[in-house]
Parts: C-alpha cells; structure tokens; sequence
C-alpha cells in the first residue's frame, strides 16, 4: 500500500492564525490561555481558557463567508481549511475532482450557538438562520459547497481523538485506493454546551493548566481548527513534503464513560499499535507530543500507559498549556505541531510544569531544544475511551521498514 | 419537617434524580451505603447528588470528595440535611 | 466488499426478536417511533442513564455480541446527531439554570460517540472503535470503514451500524427547517401525498461482518456515494456505479428506493429509476422508517431480511412489476436532496 506523505498545512489557534504564527509561539513559549475578551459565558472571568482573538465578524469578512448559517465553528474551520489548500497549492479543478477526499472532525459543530438552538428546538415558528447548522456536519457540508468537492466528504466525532481519527480514515481512503489525496482536519470552538459539559464533571482548571503537574487542577478549554493536505507518494514527485505519516492506531478503552483506567489500557494499545505499524521499536520515538490534557485522570493514565510501553520515556511533552484543549480540533492541530517538530528538528517546552506526579517522576520538555528528531508520536484520548495514536516521520530519515 | 419524612421524601427523590430503575424508595435501608456495595452509585452519581442537594436544599458542596463523606448513607445525608439545609 | 453473517434492527416495525412486517406499523402524528425490545442485557445500572438512541443501538448489538463476543474486531458506528435528546436536555438545564450547577449525565450521554463507547465498554471490548457523523451519510461512511478494515485485516470481524432517534426536539428543529409534513399523514400514503417534506422516523441497524462467505446471509458488492443538488449528476454517478459493480449480463432483481414523500425529492429517485429503464422491479421503505439521517442502515437489514427469506411485504412495492427472484438489490438514497448513496448486495452464494 502507499506512503501517506504531508503536503499541506492550515491551523488556527489561540497562539496564531496560521502555521507560522503558531510556530513562533511555540518557539516563545507563548501561552494563548487566559481570560475570555469575546465569548458570552457566566464562567468568563472564572475560569482560563484558549480563545482566539478574532470576532466572528472580523473571519466572515476576511474570508468573504457571510452566508447568514455559518457559525464560529464554520469560520475557524474555512480559515484553516484554505491555508492547508493554499499550502499544498491544491487547484480548484483538483478540489473538485473525484478522488480528492475532505475528512472532518469536530465535537461541537453548530451548538457553539447554543442559546439558539435552545430557541430553535422550543419554538413553534420562525426559527431561525442556523437550523440545518446545528450538526457535526454542517461544516464539512458548507466546505463542500463552497469548493464544489466532489470526493469522499465524512465528518468523525470520537471526543477529543476525533481528527485524530480523521487523519487516519484520510490516509486509509488514499491506501486502499478511495481516494487520491485527503484533506484531513477538525475543528471546535468556544461553546456553552462544552464549557458546562466539562465544569459539571469537575475537570475545568481555575488556573492555567498544569500538564503531568502533581499540583494539577483540570483542564482548560480552548479553540481551533488545523487541516493537512495527505497524498500519496506516487502523486507527490517536486512537491514540498513537511513529514511521512507512517502509523496509526485506534482503540478503545472500555472503563469508563468518561475517564481513562488507571493502567492506561486504551492508551498503551493505541501507541503500541501505531509504533507496529510504522514498523520502529519504542526506543526509536524521538517525541511524544502527549494528549497532557491537565486533568488528574488523563495525565497520571497517559504517564502509565507511557511507562509501561517504553520503559524509558522519550522526551515528551503538552502543547495544550499553549493552547488549551481543543477538543475535535486537538489530533489535527497536534498533528501539525509533531510536524513542525520534525521539520525543524526542535521539541518546544512543555508549560507551566513544576512538580512530577509522584507516582510516576515523569518531567515533561521544559525548555526549548534543538535536537534530532526522527519520528515523532502524536496521541489523543477521548471520552468514550477512544484513544488515537499517529506517528510522523522525517523525511531525509526514513530506514526501510520491517 | 420530621426526620422520617425528611428520609422518605429523600429516597424518592434519589430514585428519580437518578433514575434508578427497578427500585422503589421504600427498598432503600436508611443504613444501606450508596456507594460501592448495596445501592451501587458511581462517582458520576456522587456529582448528580451534589446538584440535588443543591436544588432540592439549597446546600453547596464545593468539592466531589468532601460530598462522598457526607454521601455515604440515607441517615447521614438526612442528618446533613437537616444541618445545613436552607430551603 | 464484505459479508454480513448476522443482522439486527430495532425500527418502528416488528423487526427485532420475532420479526413481523407484513402489518405496517403506523405513524403517531406524523412520527414512526421505534418499539423498544426490553434491554434485559443491559444492568440495569447503565440502562438508567442511556437515552433512546443509545438504548436502541445498544439493544440491537446486543445480540450480535452474544454470539460473537470474543471475535469482534472493532465497533463502527454511524449515527448524525447520537444522543440528541439528552443533548437538548443538557442545554435546557444550561439555560434554566443560568449556567449553575449541572448534572452531568446527559452532557456525557449526548455525544454522538456514546452509542460506539457504550458497545465497547458492554463487551469489554478494546480494539477499534469509531463514529461517523455526516448526516445523511453516516452510516455508508461506517460502512465503508468496516470494508476497508477487512482489505486491512483479511480474517477480523466488525460490528458495523448505524443509528438516530427522534426527540421532541430535533423534530421540531426539522420541522421548522421544512423538512416534516405540516399536514397529519399516514404513513402508507406518504408516496401519494405531493406535497413537500416527509415523515419523521428512527431507528437501529447493526451487523456483524467479515471476509468470510460460508453461511453468509448477504455481500455487499458495491458502495458509492456523493454530495449533489443536480440530479443528472446523481444519474451519471448510478451509471458508473453499474458499469463497476454489475457484473456483465447480471441483473438488478429489486431496487429499494429510499423515496420519502418529498415531492422535492423525487427528481432524484426519478431520475435512478430511469437509469435502470423501468425494468426493475422497485421497492420503498420509508413509510416503514420514516425519514432520518441514518435510514439506509435499516433499509440494509431489509435488503438482508428480502435476500435471506426470498420474500418482501406487498406494502413495499411500488409498481405492479413483481420480482422474478431476490438475488441482487440495489439500495438508493438521497437525504435531503444532498447527500446520495447506493448500495449493492447481493446473496451470498457459498
């Protein structure tokens, strides 16, 4: 089957607009979490979170969307989803051809609007401009009317693993001949339904979030959106490649509805699965990008789970203390932030870090650091125990595989 | 409120916040501990009481670990009622 | 593409358990609500939280775990908006209580990959597991997963399904976008009503399948779909997928048209017919659904159900042209006028 290789890339996020910015704030150690300035909630000035700067006025315009049904979560994704094509230098004859693939993922979609689809779903008439928006696919919808996408077009909801899993389906669809090359991402943005979500099960940090911190409250919510462009390597001769996607694996937990088992089960088999399907051992990962969401549950699991499979722990670290967790969005932006990782054979410090859990010892990256990097794993976990790994590889680095 | 109404009108409400099918408030022993062993709740349970209390009481319980200390029988939840409630 | 060993579905039709759907069940202002069987495998503990489409997708794997347990492979589920109706709830209690203190349970039930989680944690089952959630092509995403798994895995099993209930509302939010008939209707005279939109319906379909065909109960042979307003486009696209995936000198013994009432809409199932030049025979099963997103996944246990048992209830025909035999079926669906499908399957001949 093909090599999957990365050709394109758009993200958005609290700590930029775009890949370069989010670049530069990582180099900087850049927290994007922090006080609400724009989204109505009771929980604004009490808790953190990851918010992006820009009104939803300020997007339709830059992105000339003003159809009256797009929301937030429409914005961010088109934003992302037209850097990843300009990236990738994707034609629009190629966007609409039949074998171009676009895979989605969030977990909010349109109830970002949260006090209108309260109106909608209670009203008798007159509803409102959002009623065929409120879904998980009305925003890959609107992009395949808006590029006039002719391929396969699927949207995933997996929790916090959901582009995680995008990805993977994309790179699936191109190795078993559905598709020629995908477009693979996902999205969230601030919602009332999340925010409450999680603060009702107690897992929402008052503080900036701790990741693998013993003192760790919880996490903080944050938005954004990232898209990469997948292809084939028959396909992608003179073309610039960012990274070889070169393994994957999803499974599932099946402790808990909502929390990871101690031992990490669901973890340890994601990672372990992607590691046999790159064909590498454990001691070849360079990096662990961690889901370190900052809540007492995920990080002690994931450290176990980590523990138990490579024994001796490669560096690691969280790039939510950057930008919050971002829920569907989180596998693709992480995704991005592992490839920028390889391309520039640099790892970025993990933030906000002071005291290992006890049980485990495990310091997560603390400083900015040039090192060589050759493969790199990525890893989300999600509620429903849907755990996903992928893992990209450095191009001038790849050995034959076993 | 007397403390036997005040128990009883806590087993219904128990059972239907929880939706707790197939148990009757009257099949609740005022000694049988909720969690783990007899009525069974879950930690989610633990957070869902917590809000009752809230609502039906008016009584804050800030913290999911303090709540199990209080939320471990009929008879202690009763009492704690009675203690603190203000509604 | 795949064989489906064992097939299981809970709709508004006696479908579950003792199957019986000669009588039509009939529509309750204009809703096709599901019977639900009595979850005697779920504890009681579990059952408590779950809401319908849970209960109901849950229900229908059941059985199929049973059976398979210790060999299934992965868990795929398509469903367009999981647990809807504790969504709702959870953003009634958001906003009657001003954003205050919540109970979590309906916020941790009404994410669309409860149903998959649910399954997976009842069998205690860690491999694979995954939602899909576009809308009208959901469960044909699952399903094509689930044919990719098997070029992947050559001798694993999956559990595949697809599910979506009705609440009070999301049908008022469909109602309100146009897309539920205004006027009370009966489900047997949808298809003569001409007026515009459908009824609502709901519904569980899962199936058990692998790469083996000894005692198979069908194949499918042929999956496509695509996104269009244009129904030329929907024509060409069933005639590429006839030039792929019939045979030469084969032929269509039925076609199961997921036709829903929607005078809009009928352009498109018009324009199918006249690809296969009237000559097959064709059946609809929407006025046994209803209309939702996930419909094909039941219109698939029915393909299953008619290829199985050689037989198919008068109600479902559509024209007098009877059929001669019940070996190859062709499902077609187009949701909304946007999303299109076909579905080709077959019996499995060992």
């Amino acid at each position: 089957m093909s090599r999957i290789f990365v050709t394109g890339m758009g993200s958005i996020s609290a700590i930029g607009n775009s890949v370069t910015e989010n670049h530069k704030a990582l180099l900087k150690g850049k927290c994007g979490i922090g006080p609400l300035e724009m989204f109505p909630t009771r929980y604004a000035s009490l808790l953190p979170f990851g918010e992006i700067k820009l009104t939803n006025t300020f997007l339709q315009e830059k992105l000339q969307a003003h159809e009256p049904e797009l929301t937030r979560t429409t914005l961010l994704a088109l934003h992302a989803f037209e850097e990843a094509i300009a990236d990738a230098q994707l034609s629009p004859q190629l966007l609409k051809s039949f074998d171009t693939a676009l895979i989605g993922a969030t977990t909010v979609g349109g109830m970002c609007l949260t006090d209108e689809l309260y109106r909608d779903a209670n009203k008798t008439e007159n509803g409102s401009a959002y009623l065929s928006s409120y879904d998980c696919a009305s925003v890959n919808m609107y992009l395949q009317k808006r590029y006039g996408i002719n391929g396969i077009i699927n949207t995933i909801n997996t929790a916090c693993s959901s582009s995680a899993n995008a990805i993977l389906y994309g790179a699936r669809l191109i190795k078993n001949g559905w598709a020629e090359r995908a477009i693979v991402g996902g999205v969230d943005s601030l919602a009332k339904f999340t925010i409450n979500g999680f603060n009702s099960l107690h897992i929402l940090s008052p503080d900036i979030c701790t990741p693998f911190d013993e003192q760790r409250k919880g996490l903080n919510l944050g938005e954004a959106a990232a898209f990469l462009v997948l292809e084939k390597e028959e396909a992608v001769a003179g073309k610039r490649c960012y990274a070889e996607l070169t393994g994957y694996c999803n499974t599932n937990d099946a402790f808990h509805a909502s929390s990871l088992s101690e031992e990490g089960d669901g973890p340890y088999l994601s990672m372990k699965g992607a590691l046999d399907m790159a064909g590498i051992l454990p001691e070849a990962v360079s990096f662990i990008n961690a889901h370190g969401t900052g809540t007492e549950n995920n990080d002690l699991s994931e450290s176990r789970a980590m523990m138990r499979l490579f024994g001796n722990v490669p560096a690691f670290a969280s790039t939510k203390s950057n930008t919050g967790h971002t829920l569907g969005a989180a596998g693709a932006i992480e995704a991005v932030y592992s490839i920028l990782n390889l391309a520039h054979q640099e790892v970025y410090a993990s933030l906000n870090f002071k005291q290992p859990i006890e049980a485990t010892g495990l310091q997560p990256v603390q400083s900015y650091t040039k090192m060589p990097l050759e493969h790199v794993m990525s890893n989300s976990f999600g509620f429903g125990g849907n755990c996903a790994s992928l893992i990209f590889s450095a191009l001038n680095e790849i050995k034959s595989k076993k | 409120m007397e403390t036997v109404q005040l128990k009883q009108q806590l087993k219904k409400q128990i059972v239907e916040f929880l939706n707790l099918i197939n148990v009757k408030p009257e099949d609740i022993k005022d000694d049988e501990p909720l969690f783990g062993t007899g009525l069974g709740l879950d930690s989610i349970d633990s957070i869902e009481l917590i809000v009752l209390l809230s609502r039906e009481y008016g009584i804050t319980i800030q913290d999911p670990k303090e709540g199990r200390k209080i939320l471990v029988d009929i008879n202690t939840m009763a009492d704690y009622i009675e203690k603190n409630r203000t509604k | 593409m795949l064989y489906i060993h064992q097939a299981s579905c809970i709709s508004p039709q006696q479908t579950f358990a003792a199957v019986e759907i000669d009588q039509l069940r009939e529509a309750v202002n204009n809703k096709l609500q599901v019977i639900e069987p009595s979850y005697d495998g779920i504890p009681s503990g579990i059952l408590r939280r779950m809401g319908k489409a849970i209960r109901i997708g849950v229900g229908t794997a059941l059985p199929l775990i049973k059976e398979n347990n210790t060999s299934i492979d992965g868990i795929i589920i398509g469903t367009a908006n999981g647990g809807m109706e504790d969504c709702i709830k959870f953003l009634n209690q958001i906003i009657d209580y001003n954003e205050g203190l919540l109970t979590p349970t309906n916020f941790v039930q009404s994410t669309t990959n409860a149903v998959a989680a649910q399954i997976g944690l009842l069998s205690a089952n860690k491999s694979y597991n995954t939602t899909h959630v576009h809308r009208g092509l959901a469960f044909e995403n699952a399903l094509l997963d689930a044919g990719m798994l098997l070029k992947e895995n050559a001798v694993a099993n999956y559990l595949v399904g697809g599910v979506d209930e009705i609440s009070a509302y999301n049908y008022n939010i469909e109602f309100l976008d146009g897309w539920y008939k205004k006027e009370p209707i009966a489900a047997a005279d949808l298809y003569i009503s001409h007026t515009i939109a459908s009824i609502a319906g709901e519904g569980a379909a899962m199936f058990f399948v692998n790469n083996d065909n000894t005692n198979a109960t069908a194949k499918v042979t042929g999956l496509q779909f695509l996104h269009t307003e244009d129904e030329q486009l929907v024509a060409e696209q069933l005639n590429l997928f006839l030039e792929k995936y019939l045979p030469a000198g084969e032929k269509i013994d039925l076609l199961l048209s997921g036709e829903n009432g929607d005078s809009r809409l009928i352009k498109y199932y018009n324009a199918c017919e006249n690809v296969l030049n009237k000559q097959v025979p064709v059946a609809r099963f929407k006025h046994m659904t209803g209309e939702y997103p996930t419909s094909s996944a039941a219109a698939l246990w029915l393909a299953c159900f008619i290829l199985k048992g050689q037989w198919m209830p008068q109600h479902m025909l559509k024209y007098t042209l009877v059929p001669s035999n019940f070996n190859r079926v062709l499902i077609h669906n187009s949701y909304k006028g946007q999303q299109h499908s076909f579905m080709m399957v077959e019996k499995a001949v060992v």
